[in-house]
């Protein structure tokens, strides 16, 4: 046998090789190997926005726009005309929504309250700011402190009162504003840490009875004073389901329907909810699939909750202020056999 | 006649030396181009959770930073708790981060202070989604330059959906998140 006689692959095979491994460096190079975060690394709650259908018993009727560039305070008029403030101006509509006047203002307002008599009373940076009109001059009352950020005014006969969030207080002033009181915060003799407010939302709203309720988003519910700054009540119900506050400080906003229905907004959980009198859980007004439509703020990790404000018309019907898509949506409650949702 | 052309020759390498030996140390004592490194901008970080995954160091240089003065000292941290977590506790069931890195300690009633154990983070940014969704915000994610290979091209940004990891000089501080800062300065 010759032993100089070797077997050998003929060419073509060995291109082909060649070929193949080429391909699969190239393949391996060009391909992202990396696996995506598996579910362990990732923040999820889309269990908790989902929410079933007959849950839900409101139904959205209107969405009159609004033309600010961040509207933050919406209020309603005695006469139903609707009042909306924000960083560059302050807008008055009528109830179809027809802007009646607009007006530029020095500061940023991130509320504002009617009185029956029309007076309006604004949240601004150094405090609370008067106009007997929404054309006259404001007029500013004086406020304690330096580092201020009032995110909720409320005003009823007698009384002023304004959220201060970032020294967790509620300042209580008489109708030509003097400082009566201040619940929480470091002037309370009482109790300094009454409210535990961790972020910039802090609410006031009176009920269909005229009595006062105040968040404590800290402790994840409503609490109901006197005037005299005595607390009545407290309801905390901390918790992602449907019929909680979820979070770290919720509810956002408040309002209140005749019979003492509670409106109440979550940030996080962006969804508005009713509660009855006994505070059981009423109806979902706003799915998160509902507010979250048609708007992202995934780009801006600095954006602020899209319900800016709630408020109740005359006709008992919730109105929601929706920062990103510059509208009051006007929700009805569903009448069983005539709304089919 | 040959006397002339060496003097001359013999100049023009003296002249030749001189401007390369001048040419030296001007170039020694210009500062050159300044080194960078990468880093994330808060400000555009959209918490997808890939800086864990992408980093060519394992674990991720990528890690979870703190700033102390945007926290609320929450009691129910969306940071730091599992959405729908039956307790307010350390257990380990409740706790969002998977890897245990976020340590709570109680500063008083109702107040709890949170800090990172950079070890065992591992950038996933779980922590920081949950503190954004309901909280402040006060919890962000930041390449640490003493871990960071600083590869030519970094994984994490090729990667990153939301164009926040970029170059900065290295005499450049970190990209920080303050409250009120409505985004970082353009390196």
């Amino acid at each position: 046998m010759n032993e100089t006689e070797k077997k050998v692959l003929p060419g073509w095979v060995w291109a082909m090789l060649a070929l193949a491994v080429v391909s699969a460096v190239l393949f391996l190079f060009f391909t992202d190997r990396r696996p995506e975060p598996g579910p362990a690394l990732r923040y999820d709650v889309s269990e908790y926005e989902a929410v079933e259908e007959e849950a839900i018993r409101y139904a959205e009727r209107q969405r009159l726009r609004v033309e600010l560039e961040e509207p933050y305070g919406l209020a309603v008029a005695g006469d139903g005309r609707l009042l909306v403030v924000g960083d560059t101006g302050l807008l008055m509509l009528d109830a179809a929504g027809r802007e009646l006047v607009r007006r530029e203002l020095p500061f940023p307002s991130y509320c504002v309250a009617v009185a029956a008599d029309g007076v309006s009373y604004l949240g601004g940076p150094d405090g609370v700011a008067v106009l007997a009109t929404p054309e006259s001059e404001s007029v500013y009352w004086d406020t304690p402190g330096e580092n201020i950020l009032l995110t909720s005014v409320a005003v009823n006969e007698q009384h002023v009162y304004a959220a201060d969030a970032v020294n967790a207080r509620v300042l209580q002033y008489d109708r030509s504003g003097r400082l009566l009181r201040e619940f929480g915060g470091p002037n309370d003799p009482e109790n300094p840490r009454r409210f535990i407010v961790p972020s910039p939302y802090f609410d006031i709203a009176f009920d269909s009875m005229g009595s006062l309720w105040i968040t404590n988003p800290g402790k994840l519910g409503v609490e109901n004073y006197r005037e005299n700054g005595e607390l009545l009540s407290t309801w905390h119900k901390p918790g992602m389901g449907v019929d909680a506050f979820a979070g770290c400080c919720n509810p956002a906003q408040i309002a209140f329907k005749r019979g003492t229905t509670l409106v109440s907004a979550e940030k996080g959980l962006n969804r508005v909810k009713t509660f009855a009198a006994d505070r059981s859980f009423a109806g979902v007004v706003a799915a998160p699939e509902a507010i979250q439509a048609g708007w992202s703020d995934a780009g801006n990790v600095y954006a602020r909750a899209p319900i800016r404000d709630l408020a109740v018309d005359a006709d008992d019907r919730i109105l929601v202020l929706h920062g990103p898509l510059h509208c009051i949506l006007v929700y009805e409650e569903c009448v069983p056999g005539k709304d089919v949702e | 006649m040959t006397s002339e052309k060496q003097s001359g020759r013999r100049e023009f390498i003296r002249a030749a030396a001189a401007a390369a030996l001048g040419g030296g140390v001007w170039l020694a004592a210009t500062p050159s181009a300044e080194t960078t490194v990468w880093q994330i901008d808060p400000s555009k970080c959209v918490q997808c959770g890939q800086c864990a995954t992408h980093c060519v160091m394992n674990p991720s240089a990528v890690k979870c930073v703190h700033a102390t003065r945007i926290c609320g000292y929450c009691d129910l941290c969306s940071g730091f708790l599992q959405p729908g977590s039956p307790r307010l506790d350390t257990g380990a069931e409740n706790e969002l981060c998977p890897t245990a890195a976020v340590k709570r300690s109680f500063v008083e009633d109702p107040y709890f202070a949170y800090e990172i154990d950079e070890v065992l983070c591992v950038g996933c940014g779980k922590c920081v989604k949950g503190c954004r969704q309901f909280g402040n915000g006060s919890l962000y994610l930041q390449i640490k330059r003493d871990l960071c290979q600083n590869c030519n091209e970094c994984a994490i940004a090729r990667q990153c959906p939301a164009e926040a990891v970029r170059r900065i000089p290295l005499s450049q501080a970190y990209f920080l998140k303050e409250a009120g800062a409505e985004e970082n300065p353009a390196s």
